[in-house]
């Protein structure tokens, strides 16, 4: 084998994809960075999705124009695919992941897969809102071929529930891991 | 061995001395950088008598509240983990970072939709940040006073 024998883990379903992480010296402060990065990556998405819609809000001709009326707002809309993200992270960060796990060896088979299932609806309420934003965008502003600054409602849309879900996947990670340098999704 | 004595004496009265001119340099220069900061966020709002961005000195201010409630929720003397693994802890960071990013995204946001001038947005990330920075320093350097028991 050309690997050397300690950076091999036969368990190990994915290898560290980022291996430049391990020379930063994060192994103690793995979890404090991850919950860090998830905080601000959840702060940065929501305050995407408000950009536009304040933007909307106070939305006007550029100056040197006549006036014209705004074709298209923010309406409520807008706001229903970062709504499913929320309650996708909600539902996700209320489960027990040792339960998920179900290697632990407390509770019956029935809870593991109730926790499992409440994690499928987790992470379908998430992947709701992001398809849902994408079909917004394409539906709302691309195929009406509104001018760019309005499209941009549509983008800080989809980049809102992009946000949201990598905080998501952030958050399991760093909470998830058990103090050693693996990156491995072990649901 | 008396002069000896004399020497070890003055020499650590001298580093005491030179630890507390240090730390009370600290503390003033520290609150020199706060009021430059606080004054600059005042400014950004009354240069163009706009007060939205005073919401930012508010949001600096309290961004480090969540990590200090929530830091005496950890590790108690009878949990075996060591404040890793903690749910509250991990809440309060949460938070923390979501209060920074906002008081950072704030000004931005409202010099996008032209609600503040540019140079009001300017100014209060500025002052946001000294206050920020200040908070963190002060935090960093009288740290080591409570952390004796851990």
């Amino acid at each position: 084998m050309s690997l050397p024998r300690s950076d091999y883990d036969p368990r190990r379903v994915c290898l560290n994809p980022f291996p430049f992480l391990e020379k930063l010296n994060l192994g103690k402060h793995r979890r404090t960075f991850g919950v860090y990065l998830a905080g601000g990556l959840f702060s940065l998405g929501i305050w995407t999705f408000l950009d536009a819609a304040i933007l909307s809000a106070h939305a006007h001709s550029p100056a040197g124009e006549a006036d014209y009326p705004v074709p298209v707002h923010v309406a409520f809309a807008d706001w229903v695919p970062g709504l499913c993200s929320l309650l996708g992270i909600l539902v996700i960060n209320l489960i027990d992941k040792d339960r998920v796990r179900g290697d632990e060896g407390f509770g019956d088979s029935s809870a593991v897969w109730r926790a499992r299932l409440f994690l499928f609806v987790g992470f379908a309420l998430m992947a709701g809102g992001l398809a849902g934003s994408v079909a917004l965008l394409v539906l709302k502003y691309v195929i009406p071929a509104y001018p760019d600054q309005f499209q941009y409602y549509g983008y800080a849309n989809v980049a809102q529930n992009v946000c949201l879900m990598l905080s998501a996947i952030v958050l399991w990670i760093a909470q998830s891991g058990s103090g050693e340098y693996e990156y491995n999704l072990s649901i | 061995m008396a002069a000896g004595l004399k020497s070890t004496s003055f020499v650590t009265f001298l580093a005491s001395y030179s630890l507390h001119v240090n730390v009370s340099l600290a503390v003033i220069l520290l609150s020199f950088v706060l009021a430059v900061g606080f004054l600059m966020i005042i400014l950004s709002c009354a240069l163009w008598s706009n007060w939205l961005p005073l919401l930012v000195a508010l949001t600096f201010v309290i961004a480090p509240l969540p990590n200090a409630l929530f830091s005496h929720c950890g590790a108690d003397d009878f949990s075996t983990d060591y404040g890793e693994g903690s749910s509250p802890i991990d809440l309060g960071r949460f938070i923390t970072a979501f209060i920074v990013t906002t008081g950072f995204s704030l000004p931005l946001v409202l010099a996008h939709s032209e609600i503040i001038t540019s140079g009001a947005s300017v100014m209060s990330l500025i002052g946001g940040g000294l206050v920020y920075g200040t908070i963190l320093a002060y935090a960093a350097a009288f740290r080591q006073e409570d952390s004796e028991f851990e």
